[in-house]
């Protein structure tokens, strides 16, 4: 297990590394941002004092080992846009990416699960059939659709929740369960497959043929079997809901961190890109590594040792 | 019986809690709420350029001079002014302003703002709207003196832009924390900064002009202009910004809801690359501005609230001249003058737009100019790379791109001369004469001499068409049925200006 665990975190060190000198280079492709920061009637020489002022006159080299110096001192840099630290920004945004992310979990899984544990053991109901064209319909209706309809419904119509932007728990309502419907999807699928590969095993079917029940087949025999593959997309769509999620966050005019990188990424606020980009690297580096150790908490037959 | 009170009392709370966020009704008007599309930026004034900043800080801080609503330039913290010689002006100041933070407002705090934002370390991106002033003076608490690099016209039409920050204040505390705590002389204080979310702005109650009609103002950002329309039309916000007509068509039944449109100092145009084929034949050029229909762009598309121009400015503008001919939408002319050019007139032209513009009107000038017999591509990019290729000289530039052009200074100078002079990366022309003109026109005080330079000018934009001139662009804001707004010329926001009719 240490092995493993120190092994993994070198991995994680380079993996991160490599992600950030890669978007370090790729943002800087097609130019910075002065061009976007000065009025229209402003000259080349004032474009060039700007330019040489913010330090992206310098070779890209420099520039990098700069960023790679603050990096090791813990300094994302500044906001050239904003002119603060990138650290306030990501953390002002932080709870409420948090926020949401939960709340789409929440519905995702509260959902997913069981329409995908209905359409593994009652597929022939009239419910599953029901319930599939739910999952389907979810999935296939956009969010910035789905989203402004909602708002349209639930609050210029009936006035029950609050259209937009934050304040209490009835603002979350609306932007988790937009949100939440693409990933239950997901959730209803892989429950489902998982549940019917591990019925069509023999355990599965010696269970049965002793006539146990479907609850206690449900929860004795086939939940932890049927999670290795819930815990891989978990982990996955996790990672997706922290990393932001630009279109629910625009529509809804939610803080988070997808809708303050999109805005970064067009202004070409390099150090917000990078800032956002190095926390999504580390958290999904993160929870991989959490949940291959999961892995062998569920089902003990998975040793880390060997698992490379 | 306890049991059942105390569930009541859960079921109420629960209730309240969950009811936070819904709209209130509106009484007696305690706070405005105003969705812009972004937050701002900084609410420093002199360290960005951006207009969801503008809209804040302009109520907290008092400028030099400002613009009323029908754009004229009016006395703020300056109360007179007079020309000393070509290159120097003095300004008499008021005596009674007060900083929020209680400090007096003198000609220091004058000096030092001119001189901070001109500052090359400073490295304000508005430095190239001041950097003709060279030097400013205190000459007594109330009175300033500023001196100029050569005569300078538009010198008044700048310094509307110019905020007034406190020297000791900015001193004492830097300038990144000023920018998280900004103290200006305005009719609104800084109350709170809710990142990504909202900034809260209060009363100044203590204001030496017209207080503002609301104890507190809020600004959110709502990126989404649908969510802004459904936001303004739950009552959720008061003011929204940046709807385009067909939304403001929806708000002509709404119930509690209007559109607020105005014409603005923007021009819209097609700018032509004349040192390339086919632009480099001036027929060609004449016919790509028959080939245009301004009227069918603003009925068909813009719902009809701009207004046609013959000449690259608009009314807004100092340096507007009444009466100027342009050639008139002609599909047979310009395909006869097409024909004349022959095999040339058929080189591809790359149209460079970017995604901020209306898509529509781009493809509809595709569209219009593909009839005539042109060969047009649209090249799209995103903003920076487009602002990047639109300076880039006629070397690097596109042989086409459209464009929205305002200098915030509603004079000619920051029209003509960038988007025209032969020393500007914008300009894809060459003509002495031009030239010439424009450089007499910055360099006259004399408004006389100046409107004559320019209506040469537009004359010769009209015959020789280096550009085509389009639009006056409109503003459009969505308002509560009960909110009285005048929108200005230039896109300008004082929350003092407003009222509330119940």
């Amino acid at each position: 297990m240490p092995g493993f665990l120190l092994r993994r975190l070198g991995q994680a060190g380079v993996t991160i590394l490599g992600v950030v000198t890669l978007i370090f280079f790729v943002q800087r492709l097609t130019g910075d941002p002065t061009y976007l920061l000065v009025p229209e009637t402003a000259t080349q020489a004032d474009i060039d004092a700007l330019r040489t002022a913010l330090g992206f006159d310098r070779p890209l080299f420099v520039q990098y080992l700069d960023f790679l110096a603050e990096l090791l001192r813990f300094d994302l840099g500044q906001s050239v846009v904003q002119r603060v630290p990138v650290t306030t920004i990501i953390a002002s945004r932080m709870p409420y990416t948090l926020m949401l992310a939960a709340g789409a979990l929440v519905v995702a899984c509260g959902i997913g699960i069981p329409i995908g544990v209905l359409l593994a053991l009652y597929r022939e109901t009239l419910l599953a059939k029901f319930a599939a064209g739910l999952v389907l319909s979810a999935q296939s209706m956009p969010t910035f659709w789905s989203g402004i309809l909602m708002i349209l419904v639930f609050s210029v119509l009936l006035g029950w929740l609050p259209p937009s932007s934050t304040g209490g728990f009835s603002n979350l309502i609306m932007p988790s369960v937009a949100l939440g419907l693409l990933s239950m999807a997901t959730f209803a699928r892989i429950t489902r497959a998982a549940l019917l590969d591990e019925l069509s095993k023999d355990y599965a079917r010696t269970a049965r043929s002793r006539g146990v029940g479907t609850g206690r087949m449900l929860f004795r025999h086939l939940a932890r079997n049927a999670s290795i593959p819930l815990i891989t997309v978990a982990a996955l769509e996790i990672s997706n809901l922290l990393a932001g999620a630009v279109i629910v966050e625009t529509v809804f005019a939610w803080p988070g961190l997808g809708q303050v990188t999109v805005q970064a990424i067009l202004a070409r606020d390099f150090m917000i890109v990078q800032g956002v980009v190095l926390l999504g690297a580390f958290v999904t580096v993160f929870l991989n590594l959490l949940s291959d150790i999961l892995y062998s908490v569920v089902d003990p037959r998975i040793v880390l040792e060997k698992a490379r | 019986m306890i049991g059942k009170l105390r569930s009541v009392r859960l079921a109420l709370a629960a209730a309240a809690f969950i009811g936070l966020g819904l709209p209130q009704a509106h009484a007696a008007k305690d706070s405005l709420v105003v969705d812009l599309v972004n937050e701002p930026s900084s609410l420093d004034p002199q360290v960005q350029w951006n207009p969801d900043s503008y809209y804040v800080y302009r109520n907290i801080f008092d400028n030099l001079v400002t613009r009323d609503d029908k754009g004229a330039i009016v006395p703020q913290v300056a109360t007179s002014w007079r020309q000393i010689s070509d290159t120097e002006i003095e300004f008499d100041l008021r005596g009674d302003i007060v900083f929020h933070d209680g400090s007096k407002l003198t000609a220091d705090d004058v000096v030092f703002s001119v001189k901070r934002i001109t500052d090359r370390a400073f490295a304000s991106p508005q430095l190239g709207q001041f950097d003709k002033i060279v030097d400013a003076a205190a000459l007594s608490p109330t009175k300033v003196k500023l001196v100029t690099a050569g005569p300078y016209p538009a010198l008044l039409a700048q310094l509307v832009k110019l905020s007034i920050v406190p020297k000791a204040v900015v001193e004492a505390v830097g300038k990144d924390a000023f920018n998280l705590k900004p103290i200006g002389s305005g009719p609104y204080k800084f109350e709170a900064w809710q990142r990504g979310v909202q900034v809260t702005l209060t009363r100044n109650d203590a204001y030496w002009g017209t207080k503002g009609p609301f104890p507190s103002v809020v600004f959110r950002a709502v990126p989404d202009g649908a969510t802004r329309l459904a936001n303004l039309q739950a009552g959720s916000s008061d003011l929204i910004v940046t709807i385009d007509a067909d939304q403001a068509a929806q708000l002509k039944n709404a119930p509690r809801a209007k559109a607020l449109i105005g014409l603005t100092e923007r021009v819209a145009y097609l700018r032509l690359n004349t040192t390339k084929p086919p632009f480099d034949n001036p027929k060609a050029r004449l016919a790509a501005a028959h080939a245009i229909d301004k009227a069918g762009l603003i009925e068909g598309i813009l719902g009809g609230h701009d207004k046609p121009v013959p000449e690259l400015l608009t009314p807004a503008i100092f340096g507007w001249v009444d009466g100027i001919q342009a050639p008139a939408y002609d599909l047979a002319k310009a395909k006869a003058l097409l024909a004349e050019i022959g095999p040339a007139a058929k080189a591809e032209i790359d149209l460079a737009t970017a995604p901020v513009f209306d898509q529509r009107i781009v493809q509809a000038v595709q569209q219009m100019m593909t009839d005539a017999g042109f060969n047009v591509k649209i090249a799209m990019s995103d903003m920076a790379s487009y602002l990047r290729r639109a300076q880039a000289g006629p070397e690097a530039t596109s042989l086409l791109s459209f464009g929205r052009w305002s200098c915030a200074c509603q004079d000619a100078d920051g029209v003509l001369f960038p988007l025209l002079h032969k020393s500007s990366g914008w300009s894809a022309y060459r003509n002495p004469k031009v030239d010439t003109l424009l450089e007499e026109a910055r360099a006259t005080l004399d408004a006389n001499k100046r409107l004559a330079a320019y209506k040469q000018v537009h004359e010769i934009v009209a015959t020789d068409v280096p550009v085509v001139p389009l639009y006056q662009a409109v503003v459009i804001y969505g308002a509560a049925k009960n909110l009285e707004f005048t929108p200005t010329p230039n896109e300008s926001m004082f929350i003092n200006r407003m009222s509330w009719k119940d």
